[in-house]
């Protein structure tokens, strides 16, 4: 329980804009699922849990058909609903594109772009192993850790 | 999609038996699960869709309410925090005025008895009565809401369901012939709308002219589809 409540989680400000809508609806659902089993919790067998069935029901046709929307206007006669049809369309088309089998294995091209970028490896080659391997170097990276922020920047921010 | 066999409520289906020993199988509406046995519950043609799912396609007109379905609904009576609505099921279905797009508890949307509606049934559950909305997750209404003017009918269930499978040729058939709207629910209604009355009739004579006609014969009807029209 306790790592649970440990768990990040986006805040509501971040949720609410437009761009995480998709993440918005996981979260959701994933706080309604904990709460139905939070519900439920000591109604649930171990019975119940704990039985593999390989059976699932499925009480709707249109799951179970795979039945489309049934609102559609054609040539014009609702603009606004076929401006939804063709969005969906292309989300749809999104979909399949990315169920394309790949001509190229990643393996394959994994080997392609070591062999490409071997004789341009210099940037590695130049710098000396020992520099890399050796601990003790400090790299250059850490000096700017010890750069002191300006004074009127700090103040700035804490206004903020 | 195959119709391999029909099936008469009782019949033990050992084929779905045979499977689920090894994968997951998905048991539809006229499919009954006892412990190990797969019994039918409905009479019909026992279908199958890839790569596990099965039902029983019977031929119904009485709407059983089942989550997930996008149905079409009569608004009956304001009854308080919610609408009744008729959607053809045993019991009337209710809608919270607060699921609709942009509804608050002040500003509710303006639904009077008679108006027609494509909602989304949101909980069905053999002892409670039907939930609907008009909103998605994101609160947003997309397709669903209000539907103003055009002409409603009924039909069986398995009429509108077949308008609805991705492959059905009749919608296309009858976009070739004029312009048009429409909304169909799984609950066997059908709500269309086009420039003109005459139209509109026609549109009608055409879908409810397909009621008969069976998986297989379907795209030969929808040939014929321009002389139902005319008439």
């Amino acid at each position: 329980m306790y790592a649970k409540h440990n768990k990040p989680k986006l805040s509501r400000g971040v949720l609410d804009m437009k761009f995480m809508q998709r993440t918005k609806a996981k979260v959701d659902k994933e706080a309604d699922d904990e709460q139905g089993r939070a519900l439920y919790s000591n109604e649930i067998s171990g019975n119940m849990l704990n039985s593999n069935s390989n059976f699932i029901i499925e009480p709707s046709y249109s799951i179970c058909e795979g039945l489309i929307d049934g609102r559609l206007s054609f040539r014009g006669m609702n603009p606004e609903l076929e401006r939804l049809m063709e969005l969906e369309q292309a989300e749809k088309q999104v979909k399949t594109k990315q169920e394309q089998p790949k001509e190229v294995s990643d393996v394959e091209m994994a080997k392609y772009m070591q062999r490409k970028f071997n004789g341009k490896n210099d940037f590695n080659k130049r710098k000396p192993n020992a520099i890399l391997n050796n601990k003790a170097f400090k790299p250059k990276k850490q000096k700017h850790h010890f750069m002191k922020p300006r004074e009127d920047d700090d103040s700035g921010e804490a206004e903020a | 999609m195959t119709s391999s066999n029909f099936v008469m409520p009782g019949d033990r289906v050992s084929s779905i038996e045979d499977l689920a020993k090894t994968k997951r199988v998905i048991l539809g509406p006229g499919l009954r699960r006892l412990d190990d046995k797969v019994v039918a519950s409905k009479a019909g043609p026992l279908r199958h869709k890839e790569p596990n799912t099965f039902w029983v396609d019977n031929y119904q007109r009485r709407y059983v309410p089942a989550r997930g379905d996008l149905v079409l609904g009569i608004v009956r009576a304001k009854a308080g925090d919610v609408y009744r609505v008729d959607i053809g099921s045993a019991d009337v279905a209710t809608i919270s005025y607060l699921a609709f797009e942009a509804a608050t508890k002040k500003n509710r949307p303006d639904l009077n008895p008679g108006d027609m509606i494509y909602a989304r049934v949101l909980n069905a559950n053999a002892d409670i009565e039907p939930e609907l909305v008009c909103v998605n997750s994101n609160g947003k209404r997309g397709k669903l809401g209000v539907l103003q003017d055009g002409f409603f009918f009924k039909c069986s269930l398995n009429l509108g369901r077949m308008l609805l499978r991705e492959n059905c040729p009749a919608l296309g058939a009858l976009n070739e012939e004029l312009p048009y709207e429409i909304a169909v629910g799984v609950n066997g209604r059908i709500w269309v709308k086009a420039h003109t009355p005459r139209d509109t009739l026609g549109l009608v004579n055409a879908i409810l002219s397909l009621e008969n006609a069976g998986y297989a014969e379907i795209e030969k009807v929808c040939g014929n589809l321009t002389e139902v029209m005319q008439t």
